[in-house]
């Protein structure tokens, strides 16, 4: 089929798929959350609550968006339009189903010819962040403008561990295409996903990449208790949901990316191996990776639910005395391995063993400082 | 004839994107008022400005943020390089490899002089 109409197709399966996806995540995490906290949920609108979601959406489009007297106008409209934009654009470089046995009429992957996926979705990531300071500042709200100088603050601070814990996966496979990536590892077998030999590395990408979309253990930057809506404070009807589709889409972009870099994408052994060439083995391949993207979804839905916020200096202290400490020893080890040819299984006990010396590190630190802090008060009685 | 599918992905996003603005504009209905053209407050009387000067703390991160990320972008192309087939020729791994481990070095010394200096103390 034509060249271009396969692209068309392709943008608005994803289109459509995220978008589709972003509401009915909305009614999932109402869902779990109810289901974490022994509540109904939401049930009134079609069975389960299954049409709530467009009832939601019919709602809020008919919302009065105001735009305040006190606002900078030009910059109040765009930076809704950044948050989507960008993160829906991070998505172009993700391999979202076996890109070699596609269909004729899909591509699994927008932009194939783009080869330095991982460094693209960085860098375009990291751009989501103007969303959220041009939004706080334009607003001229107090609220608005803490909100988005804590945002800003976290998403840069925890874009240098991400960045490094992918450097060891990106040290062993030689490629920052995520589709090669996922090959390699779906060649290798299930002993060859990327978790056996970086465990630390996908602990800390995971954190951090919680971190960067701003959910719920780090999101200080709109914390309702004391920022009220934090950065989106001041906005309200369709431009606040595109702030919303712009946090959903990059839950589903790590989502996949977790999955992709770590857990062997759309491979799982016996059923969805490069071998398997049966009729719809795409689609099987296809379901795996989904339910993989799921399982991710529902755990950070589950961490939302099960670990309190962080204080500010936690989160700052996590970040600059924990994690980039750790994904530099991290790297260096993957260095060491690879330049002396060792066999790569011998970075899993490296890093458990990484793990527990900082932990033991930090912990004894704190314990420490505590023990200090209560001396001084102590002293002061 | 041949179009970067990025650059339609891009262009469809602008529409998608452009056509929420307008819809933001054109459906809803507007009815102004003056308090809710007011800063929200929690109902309380705004009381001066929003934009005021902030803690240095952040100017700090944000400089070391640069500094690191700077570094950390320097290391990629090594990273995708180092090991590859089609990368560094085997007789240069040793070499690039001891520069490397020097390039982290000034990293660690660089990050270890920021903690002694209390950059990561936010109390």
């Amino acid at each position: 089929m034509n060249e271009i109409v396969i692209t068309l197709i392709t943008i608005a399966v994803v289109i459509g798929g995220i978008l589709g996806a972003c509401m009915y995540l909305v009614l999932a995490e109402r869902k779990v959350s109810a289901w974490m906290q022994d509540r109904m949920g939401p049930n009134r609108v079609g069975p389960y609550g299954l049409i709530q979601p467009v009832a939601d959406a019919i709602k809020i489009v008919l919302k009065e968006g105001v735009i305040p007297a006190h606002v900078d106008k030009a910059l109040f409209l765009i930076a809704p339009a950044i948050s989507m934009f960008t993160t829906m654009l991070a998505f172009a470089v993700v391999p979202f189903g076996p890109v070699e046995q596609a269909p004729s009429w899909l591509r699994f992957i927008i932009a194939p010819e783009v080869n330095i996926g991982l460094v693209f979705i960085f860098a375009v990531g990291s751009l989501a962040i103007y969303g959220v300071i041009l939004g706080g500042w334009a607003s001229n709200n107090k609220y608005s403008a803490l909100g988005s100088l804590r945002a800003s603050a976290q998403v840069i601070s925890y874009e240098i561990p991400l960045g490094m814990s992918v450097l060891g996966i990106v040290l062993m496979s030689g490629t920052l295409d995520l589709n090669e990536i996922l090959n390699k590892q779906a060649a290798a077998g299930i002993l060859g996903w990327n978790i056996w030999f970086q465990p630390l590395a996908a602990l800390i990408f995971y954190i951090s990449s919680l971190a960067e979309s701003n959910r719920l253990p780090f999101d200080l930057s709109e914390c309702e208790q004391e920022l009220v809506g934090g950065y989106h404070t001041e906005y309200g009807g369709l431009r606040l949901v595109l702030f919303f589709l712009g946090e959903y889409t990059h839950l589903i972009t790590i989502s996949f990316l977790t999955a992709i870099l770590f857990f062997g994408g759309w491979h799982f052994p016996w059923i969805a191996t490069p071998e398997s060439t049966y009729r719809f083995a795409w689609l099987v391949k296809l379901a795996v990776l989904l339910a993989k993207v799921l399982f991710s979804v529902f755990l950070i839905m589950l961490i939302r639910w099960t670990i309190p916020r962080f204080r500010f200096d936690q989160l700052m202290e996590l970040t600059w005395k924990v994690f980039f400490p750790l994904a530099l020893a991290n790297m260096v080890a993957v260095m060491v391995v690879m330049q002396f040819g060792m066999p790569p299984i011998v970075l899993l006990p490296i890093s458990i063993l990484l793990f527990a010396v900082f932990g033991f590190f930090t912990v004894t630190a704190k314990r420490l400082e505590l023990a200090r802090r209560r001396r001084a008060s102590l002293a002061m009685r | 004839m041949s179009i970067s599918p990025l650059l339609v992905y891009v262009v469809v996003l602008m529409a998608v994107v452009g056509t929420n603005l307008l819809l933001a504009h054109i459906i809803p209905p507007r009815k102004r008022t003056s308090v809710k053209e007011m800063p929200y407050e929690s109902g309380m009387d705004p009381i001066g400005d929003a934009r005021q000067p902030y803690d240095v703390k952040f100017y700090i991160v944000a400089i070391l943020f640069l500094v690191f990320d700077v570094e950390l972008l320097f290391l990629y192309p090594w990273a995708v390089a180092a090991y590859s087939s089609g990368g560094l020729p085997r007789e240069l791994r040793g070499t690039v490899f001891a520069v490397m481990l020097a390039f982290i070095a000034t990293l660690v010394i660089a990050y270890i002089y920021a903690w002694r200096k209390g950059v990561f103390r936010w109390r």
